[in-house]
C-alpha cells in the first residue's frame, strides 16, 4: 500500500515523573499511516501514561510529539479531535436513551432551520457503516445493544469525524468472543482503508492476530519494537518480563506447598448464572497461600465474590472445614472468612468513620457490650491493638480513613479481619496503588496469618506478587482454571504464558 | 463525642458560639422580653415538636435519603389520636388507644417508605412525595375536612403541655442519640450512609438497616403529630403544614448531612434549638413569620452547596492522588 | 418498529390509565361526567399543569426535579399584582416583567443544581421556601398589613382567562407549549443534550455537552413555563393571591410521572406529560362531579404515583434482566 511508512504520530524522548517517581523515561513511539501498532507491557509499565500524555490528558515533562511530521502541543480532547485523533476510552461515553445515529453525531447533528435533519442524519451514519460495514443500524436505540456493539458505536464516533488514529485501551476486556471478532474485522477494514490504529491489549494472541508492530514497554522505558514477522509469544513475553530480572527474587520460585495438611476451603464446581467463570473446583489447605493468577477480565474476582457469597453462583458447592456453606457475607464472615475486595476505596471501608469504627464494623459480634451499649473500651482497644499490630499510620484511632494513604487505608480494610478468629482470608489485588514500603508489609501479614494456620485466596495481577507469595498459584483465562503450578519452579513468564493460553511450556520457557 | 472525626469537634465549638451569639444579641435587643423564664420555655416548647421528629428523621438523612412525607404524615397521626380520643368518649383508655394507633401508623408509614426505597429501587424523595399525597387526602376522609377539637381528658391536654413535651423532647433525643452512638444499628448506619457497598460487604443486611430507618423516622413523626395534637387541642389535615422544611433545616443546620453519612442527634437538636430562637427573635422583632420561609431556605442551599464543595474537594484530592500513584 | 417498542408501550401504557379512569368516571358519573361541555372544562383544567409540565419534564429527563413551580406562578403572579396596583404600566409591560422573574427565579434553581452542585430535589424544595416567602414579603396588603389579594379585573389582563371559540385561550397556549417542547427535546441540538445529561452525565461530558450550561437552561425554562402557568392562573382568577400554586408543584411532576418520563432520566418526553396532565384534571373533575370527598383525590394520585414508580422499577429491571440474558448467551455462543 503507498504511504504504507508515512509516519502519522511520533513520540520522542518523552520523560514523565509523578512526585519524583520516574514513570516514563526516553520513551520513543511512532505509529504509521494505516498500520495496527500494539502497545504492551506489564501493569505499571508506563502504557496508559503514554497514552494519556498522547492524548493530553497528563503534560509531558520532556519531548516531543509530531502530528505528519509536524511538532504539536496537545494538551486536551478538542485539540485531539482536531487533529484526527480519537480515543475509544474503556469506559463508553455512549448515551444509551439516544440513536446509534445521534450518539455518533452528537452536537454535531446536521440541521435544516435550526431543526435537526434525523433523515440526512441516518443517512450519513448509513454510509459511514456501509464503508467500514459496521453490524449496526442507523435508528437502533443503543439501549437495545450489547457491549460489542456500543464499542463499534464509539469506534464509529471517532471515524464519522474524520479521526486518522483510533487509540483502543483494552476494547476487548468486555466483550464475548463472537463480538471481539466482529471488533478484529472491523480493525482489519479501518487498517485497509488508512486508518492507524494503537491498539492496548494484555492479550497476546490478538495482539499476534492484529498488529503489524507492537511496543513493549518495561519500567517505563521501551524494551523492544517489534515487526510482525517478530511477533513471537516466547519473545514478547521475554521482553515484557525481562531477562535482568529473571534471576532477581520474586520472578522465579520453587513452589512448595503441603498436601497433607488438613483441607480447609473446598470449592465444587462453581458456575457463574451469566458464564464469567464455570465449573471452578480447588481445595485450599490449611497454612496455605493460593495465588489465583491470570489476566483481568478472567473470572477471578467473580470467583472469589462467589465463595465470601457477595454474588451467588448458579450452582456448585463451597465447603468450609468440612461444612457445606451458604454463601453470604454474613455467614462467611460468622464462619471465620474474611474479604478485602478489590475496589478499595468504593467498597472496602467506609471514608467518613474512622479507624475504630471501620476496625470494628465486623466484629461487633465479638466486642463486650453493656447492655445494649457497644463497649467504647473494648473498641478503642481493637483498634489500638490492630494500629500497633500492623501498624496503621497514623496511630490515631479516630482518623477518618478516607484522608489517610492508600496503604493504610488497606491496613485498615486487613486490619478488621486480624481482629477475628479467622480461618480463611480473601484478598484481591491487595497492594494495587500501594507504595512498596506497604507492600512488603502485607505481604509479611500474609505470611504470618499463613503460619497461623490460616488458608488464604490471593488474586493478583502482579505477577512478582503472586509467585512471591504463593504456596501454589492456579491460572484462570476466559472462566475457565487452565493452569496449576505445584511444587515446581515457576516464573514470570510461566504463569503469563498460561494466562494468555500458551501451555506449551517448552516453548514459552525457551 | 469520641468517635467522631477531630474537625467535628472544632465546628461543635463553633455552633456553641453561634448559640451563645445569638443569645446575647436577643438579650441586648429585648432584655425584657427575651430573659425570661416563660419566653425560654416558650422556646423550648415551639421547638420540641421540631426536635422530637428530626431525632428520628435523621437516620433517614444519614442513609442521604429525605422525608417530603412529614408534615402530613404528623397531620395524619394528629388526627387519628383526635378521632380516637373523642370516639372513645374521651376517656384515659381512649388516649392510649389513640397514642397507640397513631404510633402503629407512623410505624407503618415507615415500612412503606422503607420497603418501597429499598425493594424497587425508588429514591427516597419520589415515595414520599407520593405518600405525602396519600397521607394528606386521608387526614381530609378522616375529618370530613374539619377541624376536630379534643379538650379532654387531661392525659391528653397534658402531653402538650410546656414542660412534658419538653421532657419528651429531651427523652426521645436521648432514647435517639443512645441508639445512634452506642449500638451497633447506629455504627451500622452511619456505615450503610457512608458507602453502602462496603457495609453489605461486612455482612451488614442494608436493605433491613434502611427499611428500620424508615420506620423510627415514621415513629418520631407520630409523636410529634401526637404532641402537636394536644398543644393545640385539634387536628386538621394540615395540622403540622410546613414541618417538613423545618426539620430539614434544623437538621441542616445542625451539620447533618444531607447527602449521607454525617450528623449527630444533638447536633440536629442544636438545629432545633437555634431554629426556635431564630423564629422566636424574629417574632420579638416583629418581623412576621411567612417571612422565615426565605432565612430557612437561604441556610439549606448554603449548607448543603458547602457539603457538596467539600465533597468535591475531597474526590478531587483523591484523584490527584491517584494521578500521583499512576 | 423494534426500536420504539419500550416506549411505545408505556405510552399506551399511559393512555390506558386515561382511558381506564375516563370509562369509570363514565359508568359512576354517567351524563354528569360524560359530556362535550366536561370535556372542555377537564382540558381547560389541566392547561396550567400542561404548560408547566413542559418544564418539569425537562428538568426531570436531564434526572432532575423543580419542587418550586408552584412558587414560581406565586411570586410572577403577585409581581404582576404589583405593578398593576402601583403603576399606570401598560399590561404587555407587566405581564413581560413576570415572565422575566419567573425566568430570573428559574436560572437561581439552575445555578444553584448545576453550579453549586445541591441535589435538585433539596435545591428546589429549599427555593420552593424562598420564592413562596417573597411572595409573602411583596404581597399587596392594606393599611393594617393584613395581606389582600389583588383583583386584576381590567380586560386587557383578564380576557386571557376568556375562551376563543370552543377553547380558552390557556388550552391553546397549552398546546402551542407542548408542541413547542417536542420540537424542542426531539428536534434541536439542545433537545438531545437534554436527554445526554439525564442518561449519563459522565459520558456527556466526554462527548463536549456542556452539563451545568444544560442545567441552567433547563431551569430557566422551567421557570418560564411557571410564569406563563402562573398568568394564566391569575388571569382565570382575575386577582392574584400569596397562596397561588400552593400545592401544584405536585401535579405536573405527577403527571410526568404517569405519562412515563422516568425520574432516573434519559427518557419521556412532552406529550407523554399532556397525558399524564389530563389524568390528574380527568380525576380531580370525576371527584367533583360524583360528588366524592375531594380527599379521595389526592389519595389516588398518590396511591397511582407509587404504583406507577413501582411498576417502572420493575420493569426496567425486568429488562435488565433479559439483556444480560442475551449477553451471556451471545457469550456462549462464541
Amino acid at each position: 500500500m503507498s504511504g504504507m511508512n508515512e509516519i502519522i504520530l511520533e513520540a520522542k524522548g518523552i520523560y514523565k515523573s509523578f512526585s519524583g517517581v520516574p514513570v516514563l523515561q526516553d520513551v520513543h513511539f511512532d505509529v504509521r499511516k494505516g498500520e495496527v501498532h500494539a502497545l504492551m507491557g506489564e501493569n505499571g509499565a508506563g502504557k496508559s501514561t503514554l497514552i494519556k500524555i498522547i492524548t493530553g490528558v497528563y503534560s509531558k515533562d520532556a519531548g516531543t510529539i509530531e502530528w505528519e511530521g509536524k511538532p504539536v502541543e496537545i494538551n486536551n480532547y478538542q485539540d485531539c479531535q482536531k487533529l484526527g485523533v480519537a480515543c475509544i476510552y474503556q469506559e463508553l461515553s455512549v448515551i444509551p436513551p439516544l440513536t446509534v445515529a445521534q450518539n455518533v453525531f452528537l452536537g454535531r447533528e446536521p440541521r435544516t432551520f435550526g431543526l435537526i435533519d434525523y433523515a440526512k442524519m441516518n443517512r450519513m451514519t448509513q454510509e459511514l457503516i456501509d464503508r467500514y460495514q459496521f453490524p449496526l443500524h442507523p435508528a437502533t436505540l443503543v439501549e437495545n445493544l450489547g457491549m460489542g456493539q456500543r464499542q463499534l458505536i464509539e469506534i464509529l464516533k471517532g471515524l464519522s469525524q474524520n479521526s486518522k488514529l483510533l487509540i483502543m485501551d483494552e476494547p476487548t476486556a468486555s466483550l464475548s468472543g463472537k463480538e471481539a471478532e466482529t471488533l478484529f474485522h472491523i480493525i482489519e477494514t479501518l487498517r485497509s482503508e488508512g486508518v492507524s490504529v494503537i491498539y492496548i491489549s494484555h492479550r497476546l494472541e490478538e495482539v499476534y492476530r492484529l498488529s503489524d508492530r507492537l511496543t513493549i514497554l518495561r519500567d517505563g522505558q521501551n524494551a523492544a519494537v517489534l515487526n510482525r514477522e517478530e511477533i513471537v509469544p516466547k519473545k514478547v513475553i521475554a521482553t515484557m518480563i525481562g531477562k535482568i530480572v529473571d534471576e532477581s527474587a520474586g520472578s522465579k520460585k520453587m513452589l512448595h506447598s503441603d498436601d497433607t495438611a488438613p483441607v480447609r476451603l473446598e470449592v465444587k464446581d462453581l458456575t457463574d448464572p451469566a458464564d464469567r467463570y464455570r465449573h471452578i473446583s480447588f481445595q485450599v489447605h490449611r497454612g496455605e497461600i493460593l495465588g489465583l493468577g491470570g489476566l483481568i477480565g478472567a473470572g477471578r474476582t467473580e470467583v472469589v465474590r462467589a465463595i465470601y457469597g457477595v454474588d451467588k453462583a448458579k450452582s456448585g458447592e463451597v465447603i468450609l472445614d468440612g461444612q457445606k456453606m451458604n454463601p453470604s457475607p454474613k455467614t462467611s464472615i460468622a464462619a471465620g472468612i474474611g474479604f478485602v475486595p478489590e475496589d478499595r476505596r468504593s467498597q472496602g471501608f467506609i471514608p467518613l468513620l474512622s479507624t475504630t469504627r471501620n476496625i470494628a464494623l465486623t466484629n461487633y459480634d465479638i466486642i463486650r457490650k453493656k447492655g445494649a451499649a457497644v463497649s467504647y473500651a473494648d473498641e478503642l482497644a481493637m483498634s489500638k491493638k490492630a494500629i500497633k499490630d500492623i501498624d496503621i499510620r497514623p496511630a490515631d484511632p479516630d482518623k477518618e480513613v478516607g484522608v489517610m494513604s492508600g496503604g493504610n487505608q488497606q491496613k485498615v480494610v486487613l486490619g478488621k479481619w486480624l481482629m477475628r478468629d479467622l480461618k480463611l482470608l480473601i484478598v484481591d489485588e491487595p497492594t494495587a496503588g500501594i507504595d512498596v514500603g506497604a507492600k512488603n508489609e502485607i505481604y509479611e501479614i500474609l505470611e504470618n496469618l499463613a503460619k497461623q494456620g490460616v488458608a488464604i485466596i490471593l488474586v493478583s495481577s502482579d505477577l512478582q506478587e503472586l509467585i512471591r507469595v504463593s504456596h501454589r498459584i492456579l491460572v484462570m483465562r476466559k472462566g475457565d482454571v487452565v493452569k496449576e503450578f505445584k511444587n515446581e519452579i515457576v516464573t514470570q513468564s510461566r504463569v503469563l504464558s498460561a494466562g494468555q493460553g500458551i501451555l506449551d511450556e517448552e516453548e514459552a520457557q525457551a | 463525642m469520641s468517635g467522631e472525626k477531630k474537625t467535628f469537634s472544632v465546628s461543635k465549638y463553633s455552633k456553641l458560639i453561634i448559640l451563645a451569639v445569638f443569645i446575647l444579641a436577643l438579650s441586648i435587643l429585648r432584655p425584657k422580653a427575651f430573659l425570661t423564664v416563660g419566653n425560654i420555655s416558650n422556646v423550648l416548647w415551639s421547638v420540641s415538636v421540631i426536635g422530637i421528629m428530626v431525632s428520628g428523621t435523621i437516620y433517614v438523612f444519614l442513609l442521604g435519603g429525605i422525608d417530603l412525607s412529614i408534615e402530613t404524615l404528623c397531620g395524619l397521626t394528629a388526627v387519628v389520636i383526635v378521632e380516637v380520643v373523642t370516639h372513645m368518649g374521651n376517656s384515659v383508655g381512649g388516649v392510649i388507644v389513640g397514642i397507640l394507633a397513631a404510633l402503629g401508623v407512623g410505624a407503618l408509614a415507615g415500612l412503606l417508605h422503607g420497603f418501597v426505597i429499598t425493594k424497587f429501587k425508588v429514591p427516597a424523595f419520589l415515595v414520599t412525595f407520593a405518600t405525602q399525597s396519600v397521607f394528606l387526602g386521608l387526614s381530609m376522609i378522616i375529618t370530613n375536612n374539619k377541624i376536630v377539637s379534643c379538650t379532654k381528658p387531661k392525659l391528653f391536654t397534658m402531653i402538650g403541655s410546656t414542660w412534658v413535651s419538653i421532657i419528651l423532647m429531651v427523652i426521645i433525643a436521648a432514647f435517639s442519640w443512645f441508639l445512634l452512638s452506642r449500638t451497633v444499628f447506629g455504627r451500622r448506619t452511619y456505615a450503610v450512609g457512608g458507602n453502602a457497598t462496603a457495609a453489605e460487604i461486612s455482612g451488614i443486611n442494608v436493605a433491613k438497616n434502611t427499611i428500620l430507618c424508615y420506620v423510627i423516622s415514621g415513629l418520631t413523626t407520630a409523636i410529634g403529630g401526637i404532641v402537636l395534637a394536644s398543644m393545640t387541642q385539634q387536628a386538621m389535615a394540615s395540622t403540622g403544614s410546613g414541618y417538613t422544611n423545618d426539620v430539614i433545616t434544623a437538621g441542616v443546620i445542625g451539620g447533618v448531612s444531607l447527602l449521607g453519612g454525617q450528623g449527630t442527634v444533638q447536633g440536629a437538636i442544636f438545629g432545633a434549638v437555634l431554629m426556635g430562637l431564630l423564629n422566636n427573635g424574629l417574632n420579638l422583632m416583629s418581623v412576621p413569620s411567612t417571612q422565615a420561609g426565605l432565612v430557612k431556605g437561604i441556610v439549606i442551599i448554603v449548607a448543603v452547596a458547602f457539603d457538596a464543595m467539600q465533597h468535591a474537594d475531597q474526590s478531587r484530592k483523591k484523584v490527584r492522588k491517584v494521578v500521583k500513584k499512576a | 418498529m423494534k426500536k420504539m417498542k419500550q416506549t411505545t408501550l408505556r405510552r399506551f401504557i399511559s393512555l390506558g390509565l386515561l382511558l381506564v379512569l375516563i370509562i369509570l368516571f363514565a359508568i359512576l358519573g354517567g351524563g354528569l361526567f360524560f359530556n362535550a361541555d366536561n370535556f372542555i372544562e377537564i382540558v381547560r383544567d389541566a392547561s396550567v399543569v400542561g404548560i408547566v409540565g413542559v418544564g418539569v419534564t425537562m428538568a426531570i429527563i436531564t434526572a432532575g426535579i423543580d419542587l418550586s413551580t408552584g412558587s414560581v406562578m406565586a411570586l410572577v403572579a403577585m409581581t404582576m399584582a404589583n405593578i398593576y396596583a402601583y403603576t399606570l404600566w401598560p399590561i404587555p409591560v407587566m405581564i413581560i416583567l413576570g415572565i422575566l422573574v419567573g425566568i430570573a427565579a428559574g436560572l437561581c434553581n439552575g445555578y444553584i443544581i448545576g453550579y453549586l452542585h445541591v441535589p435538585e430535589f433539596i435545591g428546589t424544595l429549599a427555593t420552593m421556601g424562598i420564592f413562596r416567602s417573597l411572595t409573602y414579603i411583596i404581597a399587596i396588603t392594606d393599611d393594617n398589613g393584613v395581606i389582600q389579594s389583588q383583583p386584576m379585573t381590567v380586560y386587557g389582563f383578564a380576557s386571557l382567562g376568556y375562551a376563543a371559540g370552543y377553547f380558552y385561550l390557556v388550552t391553546i397556549a397549552m398546546i402551542v407549549f407542548i408542541i413547542v417542547g417536542q420540537i424542542v427535546l426531539k428536534f434541536t441540538r439542545f433537545g438531545t443534550n437534554v436527554y445526554a445529561v439525564g442518561a449519563n452525565k459522565k459520558a456527556a461530558r466526554l462527548s463536549g455537552i456542556k452539563v451545568e450550561k444544560t442545567q441552567l437552561i433547563v431551569y430557566g425554562i422551567s421557570g418560564f413555563c411557571c410564569a406563563v402557568g402562573g398568568i394564566f392562573t391569575a388571569a382565570r382568577l382575575q386577582s392574584a393571591t400569596a397562596a397561588i400554586g400552593d400545592g401544584f408543584e405536585f401535579d405536573p411532576i405527577a403527571a410526568a410521572v404517569v405519562g412515563g418520563v422516568a425520574l432516573s432520566g434519559g427518557s419521556g418526553d412532552v406529550v407523554g406529560t399532556l397525558i399524564g396532565a389530563l389524568f390528574m384534571a380527568t380525576l380531580k373533575n370525576g371527584v367533583l362531579k360524583l360528588n366524592m370527598n375531594t380527599a379521595y383525590q389526592y389519595v389516588i394520585k398518590g396511591v397511582i404515583i407509587i404504583l406507577v414508580v413501582m411498576f417502572d422499577s420493575a420493569y426496567k429491571a425486568h429488562m435488565d434482566r433479559l439483556a444480560k440474558e442475551r449477553g451471556a448467551k451471545e457469550g456462549a455462543e462464541e
